[in-house]
C-alpha cells in the first residue's frame, strides 16, 4: 500500500512539473492544444494526489503501523475521528493535504474560468503548477507521508489537549485559507505575463480571495477557542510566532480586499494590488514555514527538520519572481485616474491599506527580530506581548474608526458639510455611549474606553446605512418593512455583506476590550470551605472529586458560585492525569458563561496539594463571548458578500466583453 | 488632458512617515527587545533576559509557595544554571522538557519573574501549547 502513495505522488509530481512546463510553454507561443494538454495535467494531479490521500487514510484508520507517520501520530485506543484528524496532525500529513487542496482549488480556478478568461487561464496553470512542484517535490524527496519502519505494536497517540474538536478544524481551515491565496496570486501574476492591465483577474478572484480570507479568520477564531478552553491559561492569543503566521496573511488579504474596491471602481491602485496580493499569498507560505521549520524560537518549535531551508528557498523564489515581473510590468500598470481629495472613499481605503499593512509589517518585525539580531549582533533578541499590544492599539483602533467613516464618505471628493451632516447622527450617539461608559466605570482603562466608544461610533453608522437603505427601498418600491430589509440586501450583497462583516469585527473589538481591558484577575489558596472574591462573584470550594477513566485520572475540584447573594450554582476546575502517555498532566479550566452578558468566570485549579488544598487562579472576563459570536457573524456576513447573484454575473460579462474591446483598441 | 496635481503621493509619504515615527518612537523609548540566551550565554547578562534550556532535576520546592527550584541546561551542551521560579508552571513542565523563563541571574541563580515560564512542545508538528502569562 505505501508503494501505491508513493508511486501516486511521483505521478504528481511528474504532472505537475508538465503542467508547469508546457503551461508555461503554450501560454509564450499561443498553443492552444498544448494549454489544454496543460491544463489536463493539472487536473490528472489533482486525481494523482487524491489517491495518495486515500492510502494515507485508509492506512490510518486500519492503523497499519508500518507507516512511520501512522505510528507517531495514532494509537489503537485513539477514537476514529482523531485518526483521521491525525492525517494533518503532522509534517508530512500536512503537506500532502496542502497539496491537495491545492490541486484541487488549482482545478476548479481553471474550470470555471476556461470560457470566459481562457487568455488569464494559460497563465494560471503554469503558475499554480509552479507552487505545487514545491509541495510536490517536497512530498517525494524530502518529506514523504509513507515512510515505512518495522511495526511497533502500538502507535504513540496523540496528545490529549489536542483531541478536541476545535484542533480539528482548526487545521483544514486555516489551509483553505493559506492556500486559497494562491489562486488570486495566480491570476495577478497571469495577468501581468499576459500583459493584461484590466480588472478581469480581480473580478475572476474575488469569491475566491473571500473564501480564504473568511476560511482563515475562522481558523484563527478556532485555534483562539482551543487555546481558551484547552490550553486554559486565562487567554486566547499569546502573540506567539505561529499565531502570528496566520494573522499577518490575513491583515494584508483583508488590505488586498479593499484596495481591490478601489481598483474596481476608479481604476486606481494597480500596482498596489498586485503587489499587495504577492505579499499575502508570500506571508502565507512564510507562515507554514515558521510552522513547521523551528526557526523561530516559539513554543511551538517544531523538529528541527530539513524542511527550514527548502521553505526559505521558496519564498525567496517566489519574492523574486513576483517582484520582477511587477517591475517588468510596470508600464502597464499605470491608472485611469488620479486621488482628488484628501477626504474621499479612496482616500479612506488608502488610510485603511497603511494600517493594516503597517501593523501587518511590524508584527513581521517583530516575529523577524530574533533571527535578525541574533545574525547582525550575534545575540537574539525576543520582542513581548506590549510590543505587539501597543501597535495593535496604536494601529488598530484608527481602524476601528475608519471602518465607521470609509462605508458613509463620498467616492472622489467628499464636502465637509456633507460629511458633518452624515455624521452628525452617529458622533451624537457616540458621546452619549461614551459619557455613559465613564459613568459606568469603563474609565479605569483609556484604550478600553476608545475601543468601546469607536465600536459605537461604527454600530451606529452601520445601523444608520441599513436604516436609510430600507427606507429607501420601502418609500420606492411600497414593500413591507421586511421585504424591503432583504430585497435591499439581496440587490447589494457586497455592500450589505460587507456591513455585516465590519459589524463582527466590531463585535470582536468590543469582545477583545471587554476580556482584556476590563478582565479581573484573583489568586488564591484555599481550603475546602474557604472562599475568594473577584468581579462580584463569590466562588467556595466545597471539595475534591476525583473520577478515574479509561485513559485518564481526573481530578476536579469542585466550588460554590454566588453573585450578590444568588447561588449560580457550581462549578468545576482540576487536571487530568493520564495513563498513555504516562505522566501526562493536562489542565482542565472551568468556564461559567453568562450569555445575557457574555462574561466568563474561568477558574483554573494550578495546585492541588495533598492536604486538599487548591490553589486557584480565577479570571471574570467581560464579553469574552462577543468574541465567538463575532465568528458567526463573520460567516454570515461573508456568505452574503459570496452569494451568486445573477444581475451581477450579467453585470460582469458586460465588463469583461467591454475590457475585451478595450485591449484591442488600445 | 493636463495632470492635476495629486495629492496622494504626498498623503501616501507622509502617511507611512508618521507610521515609522510612531515605530520608531516606541522601540526606542521601549528598547530592542530582551535578550533570549541558553544558560551557557548567560555569563555577563546583569539585567533582564529570557533564558531558554532544558530542565534537569531535581525539582523541588513549591511554585506558589517559596519557589519552585530546578537547573536549566543547553539544548546541546552540559553548561546549566540553577533557576528558582514562582507563579504558574505550564502542564507539559517536566524533567526533560524544554522551557523558556523571563529573569535576571542575582547571586549565581536565575530569578524567574513570576508567571513567564513557557514551555515548548515535544518535536511535533501540531503539539499542543501551553503558556501562563
Amino acid at each position: 500500500m505505501p508503494e501505491l502513495g508513493r508511486a501516486a505522488l511521483v505521478v504528481s509530481l511528474g504532472l505537475i512539473v508538465y503542467a508547469l512546463l508546457a503551461g508555461a510553454g503554450a501560454a509564450a507561443t499561443r498553443r492552444r492544444r498544448l494549454a489544454v494538454s496543460a491544463q489536463n495535467a493539472l487536473i490528472a494531479a489533482f486525481g494523482s494526489t487524491l489517491v495518495a490521500c486515500v492510502v494515507l487514510a485508509v492506512a490510518l484508520v486500519r492503523h497499519d503501523f508500518a507507516l512511520t507517520y501512522v505510528a507517531d501520530h495514532t494509537s489503537r485506543a485513539l477514537p476514529t475521528v482523531y485518526t483521521l484528524s491525525a492525517f494533518w496532525g503532522g509534517q508530512e500529513g500536512s503537506l500532502l493535504l496542502w497539496l491537495l487542496v491545492l490541486t484541487g482549488y488549482g482545478v476548479l480556478a481553471v474550470w470555471l474560468n476556461r470560457k470566459r478568461a481562457r487568455d488569464l487561464v494559460v497563465w494560471v496553470v503554469p503558475v499554480i503548477a509552479g507552487v505545487a512542484t514545491f509541495f510536490s517535490l517536497l512530498l517525494v524527496a524530502v518529506a514523504s507521508p509513507f515512510k515505512t519502519a518495522p511495526a511497533p505494536l502500538d502507535g504513540a497517540g496523540l496528545n490529549p489537549s489536542l483531541q478536541n474538536p476545535y484542533m480539528v478544524a482548526h487545521p483544514p481551515l486555516l489551509y483553505l485559507g493559506y492556500v486559497g491565496l494562491t489562486v488570486p496570486f495566480a491570476f495577478a501574476m497571469g495577468a501581468l505575463l499576459s500583459g493584461r492591465a484590466d480588472e478581469r483577474w480581480i473580478v475572476a478572484t474575488r469569491r475566491w480571495t473571500l473564501v480564504a480570507w473568511t476560511a482563515l479568520g475562522i481558523g484563527q477564531l478556532l485555534g483562539a477557542h482551543w487555546a481558551y478552553e484547552e490550553v486554559g491559561w486565562g487567554g486566547y492569543y499569546a502573540w506567539d510566532p505561529v499565531e502570528n503566521a496566520a494573522l499577518m496573511p490575513w491583515l494584508a488579504a483583508t488590505a488586498y480586499l479593499h484596495s481591490v474596491m478601489i481598483q474596481e471602481k476608479r481604476g486606481m491602485l494597480k500596482v498596489w494590488n498586485v503587489v499587495l496580493v504577492s505579499l499575502a499569498f508570500c506571508l502565507s507560505i512564510f507562515g507554514t514555514f515558521l510552522t513547521r521549520s523551528g526557526v523561530i524560537s516559539s513554543i511551538h518549535s517544531f523538529t528541527q527538520s530539513s524542511i527550514g531551508p527548502w521553505f526559505l528557498g521558496f519564498i525567496c523564489a517566489v519574492t523574486t519572481f513576483a517582484v520582477g515581473l511587477i517591475l517588468f510590468r510596470l508600464p502597464l500598470l499605470r491608472a485611469r485616474t488620479r486621488l482628488e481629495s484628501l477626504v474621499s472613499r479612496e482616500a479612506t481605503f488608502l488610510y485603511n491599506n497603511l494600517l493594516l499593512v503597517a501593523l501587518c509589517l511590524t508584527i513581521l518585525w517583530g516575529v523577524a527580530w530574533p533571527i535578525l539580531t541574533e545574525a547582525v549582533r550575534g545575540e537574539a533578541r525576543v520582542v513581548g506581548r506590549p510590543y505587539y499590544d501597543f501597535f495593535l492599539r496604536a494601529f488598530g483602533l484608527p481602524l476601528l474608526l475608519l471602518m465607521g467613516i470609509g462605508p458613509l464618505i463620498a467616492w472622489r471628493r467628499a464636502s465637509i458639510r456633507g460629511l458633518g451632516k452624515t455624521f452628525a447622527g452617529p458622533a451624537l450617539v457616540t458621546a452619549v455611549v461614551g459619557v455613559a461608559l465613564l459613568v459606568l466605570g469603563a474609565g479605569s482603562s483609556t484604550p478600553g474606553l476608545v475601543a468601546y466608544t469607536f465600536s459605537a461610533f461604527v454600530l451606529a453608522t452601520i445601523l444608520l446605512e441599513f436604516a436609510r437603505g430600507t427606507r429607501a427601498r420601502h418609500a420606492l418600491s411600497s414593500e413591507s418593512w421586511p421585504a424591503a430589509f432583504s430585497s435591499l440586501i439581496a440587490r447589494n450583497r457586497r455592500r450589505y455583506g460587507g456591513y455585516v462583516v465590519h459589524a463582527a469585527v466590531v463585535l470582536l473589538a468590543i469582545g477583545v476590550a471587554g476580556s482584556s481591558a476590563y478582565q479581573h484577575i484573583t489568586d488564591r489558596k484555599l481550603a475546602p470551605g474557604q472562599s475568594l472574591a473577584v468581579g462580584g462573584y463569590t466562588l467556595t470550594y466545597r471539595k475534591l472529586e476525583e473520577t478515574k477513566r479509561a485513559n485518564a485520572n481526573e481530578i476536579r475540584a469542585v466550588l460554590d458560585v454566588r453573585r450578590g447573594g444568588d447561588s449560580l450554582g457550581t462549578i468545576k476546575a482540576g487536571k487530568n492525569a493520564y495513563s498513555a502517555p504516562a505522566g501526562q498532566v493536562s489542565n482542565e479550566v472551568g468556564i461559567r458563561t453568562n450569555y445575557l452578558t457574555g462574561e466568563d468566570l474561568f477558574v483554573i485549579a494550578e495546585q492541588v496539594d495533598e492536604d486538599g488544598t487548591v490553589y486557584f487562579r480565577v479570571f471574570v472576563k467581560p464579553l469574552v463571548n462577543l468574541i465567538w459570536l463575532a465568528g458567526f457573524v463573520f460567516v454570515l456576513g461573508s456568505l452574503i458578500a459570496l452569494w451568486p447573484d445573477a444581475r451581477e454575473e450579467r453585470r460582469l460579462a458586460l465588463r469583461y466583453r467591454e475590457a475585451g474591446v478595450s485591449m484591442t483598441a488600445r | 488632458m493636463a495632470r492635476r496635481r495629486s495629492p496622494a503621493r504626498l498623503v501616501i509619504a507622509l502617511s507611512i512617515a508618521v507610521v515609522l515615527a510612531i515605530f520608531l518612537l516606541y522601540t526606542s523609548i521601549a528598547g530592542g527587545g530582551t535578550p533570549a540566551l541558553s544558560p551557557s550565554q548567560l555569563v555577563g547578562h546583569s539585567g533582564k533576559v529570557q533564558l531558554g534550556g532544558v530542565v534537569v532535576g531535581p525539582v523541588t520546592g513549591n511554585a506558589r509557595e517559596g519557589g519552585l527550584r530546578f537547573r536549566l541546561r543547553d539544548r546541546k551542551g552540559s553548561a546549566n544554571v540553577a533557576v528558582v521560579y514562582t507563579g504558574s508552571v505550564p502542564d507539559p513542565f517536566r524533567v526533560g522538557r524544554e522551557i523558556v523563563v523571563e529573569g535576571s541571574v542575582r547571586g549565581g541563580t536565575f530569578v524567574a519573574r513570576p508567571g513567564s515560564m513557557v514551555t515548548k512542545c515535544p518535536s511535533k508538528y501540531s503539539a499542543a501549547s501551553s503558556k501562563q502569562h
